[in-house]
């Protein structure tokens, strides 16, 4: 029991919760976005692979990492503008449209890693970059703090300042308001002349950008290579993250940050003796613990509201 | 109409011109003595391990023997529909050999071995439960990877006490597995008897992924063992086991690889992580493919039997390459390869998970926590 405390006091278990935690929260982000307008991206999975793979491929052929990251939110944006186009002007259903994108996905970049690393498991073998980690100053010299917060991947950083720009767009934009309008109901979004069709299509390409972040830290940070289906349902873990912290941006940061919690503790404690059965189900009950706290303070408020109507 | 009739019959006479056209170039028609031998995976090639291994065999054996075979190898993909459906269509082929692998294909093949007792089946990794009826046409190749993995365990330990440049005094070493699972344990229970051959306090920090592609959650598993104080570790996960490397990299610590050469795979596109990959323990699938084929040709095969591979069948190995040789202490070096005889002759023989209780094993794997 002392040895746990000690690895959860640790800023090494503390460095561990923040690197987890980037690619959920990226596509957690991006979930919220295309949530808040009323369509449902369940592509971010995919979104994230084909990314993950477009910012090696470019790295490695233009040597520069941060074309490579451009590419990569470039991918992302297209395949949440191939969805949109599927789901809004085609008229598919979105979630199979998503799913189908996934599948699409996790096949069509192990066909392309083929042809152009001529294997079909890893890019180990194309000269990729990876984006630089960033010592903070001042905050790099405070002892247990520097060595939690500082020297982190630039997306790292990026992605808890998406946090804050993705509230303030949401809350404090005009075309936050539009998104909010169109997702809580479309048609007196329409009636006020607002264009639900352009909306949901920022939407989807916004969330496909952020997911596109998440792919690119995935392939160019956390590791520095491509691997078939390497997201490993991080895409799936975002949309739940998104919807326990009730779709909003700080609920869903504090989620995400739940979900790397337990993941890093996961990886941590599996060393101790605790069955590793016992500790992959952690992230898991995670989840339904957070999915009943939500619900319940739901339900609670429902009550309240109730009874000031009697 | 007539228009309509002409070109109808304008497509009949394409048509019959193309089928007559492939007819003309008669399909080369294998001659009797021609062995054809088809590998089925049940997953895809490229992943630096196993099912790649097989594939190599494949070419070993068409190097070898030439036009006197003629080999094929299928994906069968991950999609477990598709396995036992191709398993009958190759069986229902011209093929005399068939040859596939791992735990998951021996429910298929049992059912299907028994109705083309015509047809000469291998299976690698694994064996069939020969009690479960009439399988005389089937050979299964099980290989001892546990001896490699104690070579591993003894390397490991003779690094993490020796006074390497990137070794700490704490003897602890690291084994980063893809999922509880006997083949993995069986790596497991050579590695820890191996470190605790070199010594008795030696403790082993363990890990499993439970996946065999996550490479992320690897790295951070791996990362959380060196953060406890492991200075070399040794993954058996596969895909997911790579992200070791990468932790070995950030950490500046040790790693070893499996299966294959895993230096090899870093060694031009990162040398800085490639450096750190001081062996690999290799399980040579396309060794012991070549070796059942050559004794097919010769009429030895032991259909109808299991059959346990290790050092002395050249079908596991650690590998010798110039990190291994450039880093590691001569005296740690020919200590490996003492050992390695020893093992071969007999004289020490290493446990193995296989057969072995779970009580037993979570004892083994408590006493080096």
């Amino acid at each position: 029991m002392n040895q746990l405390i000690d690895i959860i006091f640790s800023a090494s278990f503390g460095y561990a919760v923040i690197r987890v935690t980037t690619p959920i929260l990226f596509a957690a982000l991006g979930s919220l976005i295309a949530d808040r307008a009323g369509v449902i991206n369940i592509a971010l999975e995919g979104t994230m692979l084909v990314s993950a793979l477009t910012g090696v491929a470019i790295s490695a052929y233009t040597q520069s990492a941060w074309i490579g990251l451009l590419a990569a939110m470039i991918a992302g944006g297209l395949v949440g503008l191939l969805l949109a186009y599927f789901s809004l002007n085609l008229k598919t259903d979105i979630v199979l449209s998503g799913i189908a994108i996934n599948l699409m996905a996790s096949g069509g970049t192990v066909f392309v890693l083929y042809l152009i690393a001529k294997d079909r498991g890893i890019s180990s073998s194309l000269p990729s970059l990876v984006l630089p980690k960033i010592q903070l100053p001042l905050i790099d010299q405070i002892p247990v703090i520097g060595a939690i917060f500082s020297n982190h991947n630039v997306l790292t950083y990026a992605s808890l300042i998406a946090v804050l720009i993705v509230y303030i767009f949401l809350y404090k934009t005009p075309l936050g308001l539009k998104v909010r309008a169109v997702g809580e109901n479309p048609d007196a979004a329409d009636s006020v002349g607002i264009s639900v069709i352009r909306v949901q299509y920022f939407a989807l390409i916004t969330s496909g950008v952020l997911a596109g972040m998440g792919g690119a830290y995935m392939s160019m940070g956390y590791v520095s290579w491509f691997a078939k289906n390497m997201t490993a349902g991080r895409g799936f873990i975002a949309l739940a993250a998104e919807a326990m912290g009730g779709a909003s941006p700080v609920g869903t940061f504090l989620t995400s940050l739940l979900f790397g919690f337990a993941d890093a503790l996961s990886n941590n404690l599996q060393s101790l003796s605790v069955p590793a059965e016992f500790i992959q189900t952690i992230p898991y009950i995670a989840t339904i613990v957070g999915l009943v706290i939500y619900a319940s303070r739901k339900t609670a408020q429902i009550n309240k509201i109730k009874q000031q109507e009697k | 109409m007539k228009r309509k009739l002409a070109i109808v019959l304008v497509i009949i006479m394409a048509m019959t011109m193309g089928f007559s056209g492939c007819a003309s170039t008669p399909a080369p028609t294998p001659a009797a003595d021609v062995l054809k031998v088809v590998l089925i995976l049940n997953g895809t090639l490229g992943d630096k391990s196993f099912f790649d291994s097989a594939a190599a065999g494949m070419q070993l054996i068409k190097d070898k023997y030439g036009d006197k075979v003629d080999v094929k190898t299928i994906e069968m993909s991950y999609d477990q529909t598709k396995w036992e459906p191709t398993l009958v269509d190759v069986s229902e082929q011209d093929y005399n050999v068939v040859v596939l692998g791992t735990w998951q294909m021996v429910d298929a093949l049992q059912k299907i071995a028994p109705q083309y007792p015509e047809k000469k089946y291998i299976i690698f990794d694994t064996t069939v439960d020969y009690s479960k009826g009439d399988m005389g046409n089937v050979y299964s190749i099980t290989y001892k990877q546990n001896e490699g993995s104690f070579l591993a365990g003894v390397l490991a330990a003779e690094v993490t006490k020796s006074t390497l440049p990137l070794a700490n005094p704490e003897k602890r070493i690291g084994f980063l597995g893809g999922m509880d699972i006997p083949v993995i344990n069986d790596f497991l229970v050579g590695y820890i008897e191996g470190a605790l051959y070199v010594d008795k306090d030696m403790k082993v920090s363990i890990s499993y992924i439970g996946s065999f592609d996550d490479s992320a959650k690897g790295k951070e598993m791996a990362l959380a063992q060196y953060n406890q104080g492991a200075d070399i570790g040794f993954n058996v996960a596969g895909q997911a086991g790579l992200g070791q490397l990468d932790a070995a990299k950030e950490a500046q610590k040790y790693a070893i690889g499996v299966d294959s050469d895993q230096a090899a795979i870093f060694a031009t596109s990162d040398p800085a992580k490639s450096n750190l990959i001081v062996s690999s323990v290799l399980k040579r699938v396309d060794q012991s493919i070549l070796r059942a084929i050559d004794m097919h040709m010769e009429g030895t095969a032991k259909y109808g039997e299991a059959e346990n591979l290790g050092f002395a069948e050249g079908c596991i190995g650690i590998v010798k390459n110039d990190n291994y040789l450039a880093l590691i202490p001569a005296e740690i070096q020919t200590k490996l390869t003492d050992l390695e005889a020893k093992i071969t002759s007999g004289e020490i023989v290493v446990g193995s998970s296989f057969g072995m209780d779970t009580a037993a094993l979570d004892k083994l794997r408590q006493g080096v926590k």
